[in-house]
């Protein structure tokens, strides 16, 4: 299915080649415009949707069980459209009706894991924002930057390195219970 | 807590990648015997990954952005309904239209003035003299003179104080005054004027004397390559030009002209065409602008036609043409100086 093109683009967006990535977001995006806008929404969120279904395709193309078995274009409107109704839904509108993609192996699995990733996006994203600081500060910096505990100490002005190991250790408790907490409930 | 932090830093390193491979066995030994432990590990490991997973969306994120800020404006936004959707494309095929309606107008002006222009009257326009003249008259502090709108040539025809010159030159003149060295300046009237031809007559009505005129009018036509010469005043100064008759007809065929080689500038409108006798041959008319060296000149006898007829719509007395050539046997530089006694300036006023 896929084609000489889109597999290139695979390829180099694999060897995390940004100019392929460009190339990718160029070529697609006035379709996401297109899907988003024809069905009331404005440029601006089809520019989010859009950015959503790329980022999604990057994480999936880097992972190495992802083979291509449509073509990209399909893949990125199965996505946006699934992430267009989901908004669509949170806003309460049901009546609108976007048609399908062509269907491709695989969509209905591929498209649960989009909406999972997305919501856990989310939630990670709310929960950051209710940690506050300076723990999300220390947190971020511990598990996303990779930074080492002895620079933490020192950029937050711990006396010592137990301190600064106490308070990173409070701070991922109350993550854990925001982050877990919140799906327990929903 | 102290026990709980150390499980949870062991499980960082764990995750993270940096224990040695002893420690990773008791880990994953652990895991499957203690119950608890290996719950706490799950979600340990469920959020780090979370946490991955968002610094790297983030990451993307900003990326991306920086990619969209590349292209701005890619497509234009669809929602846009009814006209207001061809509003930009009905803006740009207006203005296509209007310049083109511009262009074509410009176009078309441009062709005609060209026609126009083929056939160029020979008056002078004396705007700028006009303008040197009112200079000068400021600096003298005297009341400004009228200066003329257009200047040209005239010449005796008869002592009775007939002079003619081209019609074009005095049409919807209000007054006229010719002048030259030996008269000065003096009023004019139109008496009777052809515009078919191109030819006017003026009446001095200035009290003068005026002389007889030393050349006749040719009775017969040029010959063709016959030596011809004019004098004019294409300035201030009388301008003397010489040149042969090019053709037997003027202007497009015209068979009551010659065209002569001549060269000729706008004010030499209405001046004599001799030739090497002194006989009156012609008045020179205009130029083919588009042709180099083609000066029209309205035939002697047409002008001969033009003085009889004029007695019988508006001259009280017949014109008393001269008779005897004064100048036949004379050479050219004495027949010019005899010539430009009776070659005026002629400037017309006009409001």
């Amino acid at each position: 299915m896929a084609n000489y093109f889109d597999e290139l683009i695979l390829a180099e967006i694999r060897k995390k080649n940004e100019a392929a990535l460009g190339e990718l977001y160029k070529t697609h995006y006035p379709m996401a415009v297109h899907l988003v806008c024809s069905n009331s929404g404005t440029e601006q969120e089809a520019k989010d949707i859009f950015q959503e279904a790329v980022i999604v395709f990057y994480e999936r193309a880097q992972q190495p069980d992802f083979v291509l078995t449509c073509k990209i274009k399909t893949y990125l409107y199965a996505v946006c459209r699934r992430l267009w109704l989901k908004r669509l839904t949170e806003r309460k509108r049901f009546d609108v009706s976007i048609p399908e993609a062509e269907a491709f192996d695989r969509m209905e699995e591929e498209m649960t894991e989009v909406v999972e990733s997305e919501m856990n996006f989310q939630r990670m994203r709310d929960s950051l924002q209710a940690l506050g600081e300076p723990c999300r500060t220390i947190i971020e910096d511990f598990y996303i930057r990779d930074f080492s505990m002895e620079i933490i100490r020192e950029k937050f002005g711990y006396t010592s390195a137990d301190n600064a190991k106490n308070q990173k250790y409070k701070c991922l408790q109350r993550l854990k219970k925001l982050f877990f907490g919140d799906r327990n409930v929903t | 807590m102290n026990e709980q932090r150390e499980i949870m830093e062991l499980l960082d390193r764990y995750v993270k990648g940096t224990l040695s491979e002893g420690e990773i066995t008791e880990v994953e030994n652990r895991m499957r015997e203690d119950e608890s432990f290996r719950a706490l590990a799950d979600e340990h490991i469920l959020l780090t990954r979370n946490l991955q997973a968002y610094g790297r969306r983030n990451e993307m994120k900003t990326k991306l952005e920086a990619l969209h800020a590349d292209f701005q404006k890619p497509v234009v936004s669809l929602p846009v309904r009814g006209w207001k959707r061809y509003k930009t494309l009905s803006a740009v095929a207006a203005s296509v239209a209007v310049v083109s309606i511009a262009a074509t107008l410009w176009i078309t002006q441009n062709l005609r003035s060209q026609q126009n222009s083929d056939y160029q009257e020979l008056r002078r326009t004396v705007d700028k003299i006009q303008k040197s003249q009112s200079a000068l008259e400021k600096n003298l502090t005297r009341k400004p003179v009228v200066a003329p709108q257009f200047a040209a040539t005239g010449f005796l025809i008869s002592a009775q104080g007939y002079v003619i010159t081209s019609q074009h030159v005095i049409s919807k003149a209000d007054s006229v005054y010719i002048q030259n060295e030996k008269y000065g300046s003096l009023k004019a009237v139109v008496v009777h004027s052809d515009p078919l031809n191109d030819v006017s007559v003026l009446k001095i009505v200035t009290p003068v004397k005026i002389q007889s005129v030393p050349y006749t009018l040719s009775q017969t036509e040029a010959e063709l390559a016959e030596g011809v010469y004019t004098l004019g005043f294409p300035r201030e100064e009388v301008v003397f030009g010489e040149g042969s008759i090019s053709s037997l007809t003027g202007y497009r065929a015209n068979p009551n002209a010659y065209q002569v080689s001549v060269p000729v500038n706008p004010g030499n409108s209405g001046g004599p065409l001799l030739n090497n006798q002194g006989d009156l041959i012609g008045m020179i008319t205009g130029v083919q602008t588009q042709t180099a060296g083609a000066t029209f000149a309205i035939k002697s006898s047409v002008l001969k036609e033009i003085l009889a007829d004029s007695v019988l719509d508006s001259l009280q007395a017949p014109i008393r043409l001269p008779k005897t050539n004064m100048i036949r046997n004379a050479n050219r530089i004495q027949q010019v100086k005899k010539l430009r006694e009776c070659v005026f300036l002629v400037n017309v006023y006009k409001n």
